[in-house]
């Protein structure tokens, strides 16, 4: 009897019905609609300016350079901007990560006093906050004003994510714990060289999220900071690019006739994006780990 | 993130160590401590801050003398919003497009779920939210200058297609970025952006439903469509109470960033929501008590939203945020 019982995920394919058929159609045109605006500012990144203006380019470029990039590169600001950005990027996140595993840890600790009142005072502030002003009265209180520290200071920790991490320490069998106490480890110990090494897909997916957070962040840089070279990031600086076309090439003007401003915003938007697009096809089965460990508790 | 408050913990430490403390509850204590004092000076000083709403700002410049010197006004300032009809239009433009997007872009996550978990091939299913969850890793500042050049009127791929489609005219191209357009537009390509993202989680907790529940309904003759009614979308009505009650939480907020790309003085009477007026009355226009004032409020309706929905929820789906 059991035989004849259609398991839910059958390893062969069962005959497909009309349903099937559209809903396989559909979810590809979501996928189609999706990715397409990439390949649209892709297609733009590659053409010739002057030709692009007359429109139609919607798929391949009909007249092909790769002009847009080399204005865009010989700008040395978008140099600078990556640079930081990378700074950011590793810095910020390892220590981001590193600060709030460290508080995610002890949260995850039953044993821990006052373990309600940090629970409370956590989550409190997950949904009040000062608000805008004061936060900026704050950051030039403490003189982080335009100065690179305010991106890594201000997100060196974070609840949601101390949630996620906390969620992946209790996780782990409460033996590990209790065998490494027996043999005389500290706490720190016990973090570093069992929960932390045991916990590795939920410290890749949040160390992802804020690598991506940081990669992405455009609001800091303008509200903190004159966006000069010491702090000006990949997004500040492609905001500038977009909407006022300000960049400072140092090529020759036979390249610059063959770009528009609107074509070399869209090297740059490609430029920016690069890092993402490579990372991505091998880390994305991370991005959506940490989602399944930390949230679906309880 | 089912009950947010009871950050889970292991199995009971078996071994009860009573009132004393040992060396190792230092420890964690200390970790703990750290934790609570970067949000001392990050979260709870800028709340102490909130004093600046209750002060007068007309005679200082400077922030931090604001702060010293300002003669307390009592709720003045929130008058002053409150008899701004700026104000109105951008709680207007605020509630309006968040209640629609809770109405349009809250359950298209779930309903993409589904539908991705009725794919046949696991393949197919793996290459469908891969790709759709890319765009979500993409920053606003990107995605926004992407959708400027879909929408250029000249060189841009949106008029085409509803040329193709037989809608408008060469001559009149339509311009996505002005006022008219402003909130399908914004719903549109926050769907794009979010929906694969947003499925990850309820296909994270379809996946996790027994196996023996689908077989049980299938011996009992149920359908399809009757299995996703009845067994998966109540399987997933946990994460789904969730989601919803953070999102009520939110009705007064916005992501800063996706507005302020796509800003422009053609559109501000329908693009300006809360978020984006706060910086331009605090940043540009330095109205600092003001805004200050306008944070609080914006904070205050959104925790008591927050409370009254989870309280509502409780005693409907006796299931809320806290447990």
């Amino acid at each position: 009897m059991a035989k004849y019982i259609t398991s839910r995920r059958p390893k062969k394919l069962r005959g497909m019905k009309a349903f099937d058929y559209v809903n396989y159609i559909f979810l590809a045109l979501c996928v189609l609609i999706m990715i397409y605006p990439f390949v649209f500012v892709l297609a733009g990144s590659f053409s010739d300016g002057n030709d692009y203006m007359g429109g139609g380019v919607w798929l391949v470029p009909r007249v092909w350079t790769l002009a847009n990039y080399q204005v865009i590169v010989s700008d040395n600001m978008l140099w600078i901007a990556y640079k930081n950005t990378i700074i950011r990027t590793a810095a910020g996140s390892l220590l981001s990560l590193s600060f709030t595993s460290l508080v995610a840890y002890a949260m995850s600790r039953r044993e821990l006093k006052f373990r309600r009142f940090f629970q409370a005072a956590n989550l409190f502030t997950m949904f009040f906050g000062g608000g805008l002003i004061p936060y900026f009265v704050l950051i030039n209180f403490l003189g982080l004003f335009d100065t690179f520290w305010v991106y890594i200071i201000p997100a060196l920790y974070s609840v949601y994510n101390m949630i996620i991490l906390s969620g992946g320490y209790s996780a782990l069998s409460e033996e590990l714990h209790d065998s490494a106490v027996i043999d005389g480890a500290g706490e720190l110990r016990i973090w570093i060289s069992i929960y932390m090494p045991l916990s590795k897909a939920v410290h890749a997916t949040v160390l992802l999220w804020l690598m991506v957070g940081n990669w992405n962040a455009y609001y800091s840089t303008m509200i903190y900071t004159r966006g000069g070279e010491n702090v000006i990031l990949l997004q500040y600086y492609l905001m500038g690019v977009i909407n006022k076309a300000s960049y400072t090439p140092s090529v020759g003007g036979e390249i610059l006739e063959k770009v528009t401003s609107k074509t070399v915003s869209y090297a740059a938007i490609i430029v920016a994006i690069l890092p993402v697009l490579f990372v991505y096809p091998f880390l994305s089965k991370y991005f959506t780990k940490g989602v399944t460990v930390g949230s679906l508790k309880g | 993130m089912d009950r947010i408050k009871d950050i889970p913990s292991a199995g009971r430490n078996k071994v009860r160590r009573g009132k004393r403390w040992v060396s190792r509850d230092y420890t964690l204590f200390a970790a703990a401590c750290m934790g609570l004092a970067f949000l001392l000076v990050f979260a709870y000083v800028p709340m102490a801050g909130i004093i600046i709403a209750f002060k007068d700002d007309s005679l200082y410049f400077n922030i931090f003398d604001v702060i010293k010197y300002g003669g307390f006004v009592g709720f003045a300032n929130f008058a002053e919003f409150f008899r701004d009809q700026k104000f109105w239009d951008v709680m207007a433009n605020t509630l309006g497009l968040n209640l629609l997007m809770l109405l349009i872009n809250f359950p298209a996550p779930i309903i993409f779920a589904l539908l991705l978990n009725e794919i046949l091939h696991s393949g197919y299913k793996k290459a469908v939210q891969t790709l759709s969850i890319f765009p979500h890793f993409i920053s606003w500042v990107v995605f926004g200058g992407i959708v400027i050049a879909l929408a250029d009127m000249t060189t841009g791929i949106f008029n085409p297609v509803m040329y193709f489609f037989g809608i408008g005219s060469r001559d009149d191209p339509v311009n996505l970025l002005t006022a008219k357009y402003f909130w399908p537009l914004i719903i549109t390509i926050s769907m794009i952006k979010g929906v694969g993202w947003g499925s990850v989680i309820y296909l994270a907790a379809i996946t996790n439903t027994s196996p023996e529940l689908y077989e049980a309904a299938q011996l009992d003759g149920a359908d399809r469509f009757k299995r996703a009614l009845y067994i998966t979308l109540p399987s997933i009505a946990p994460t789904v109470t969730v989601f919803l009650l953070l999102n009520i939480s939110g009705l007064l907020s916005n992501n800063f960033e996706q507005f302020y790309v796509l800003q422009n003085p053609a559109n501000t009477s329908r693009s300006e929501v809360l978020a984006t007026y706060i910086y331009q009355t605090g940043m540009i226009e330095r109205k600092y008590a003001y805004t200050t004032a306008m944070g609080f409020f914006e904070s205050t309706i959104g925790i008591i939203l927050m409370l009254s929905a989870n309280a509502v929820s409780k005693k409907i789906a006796n299931r809320g945020l806290f447990g």
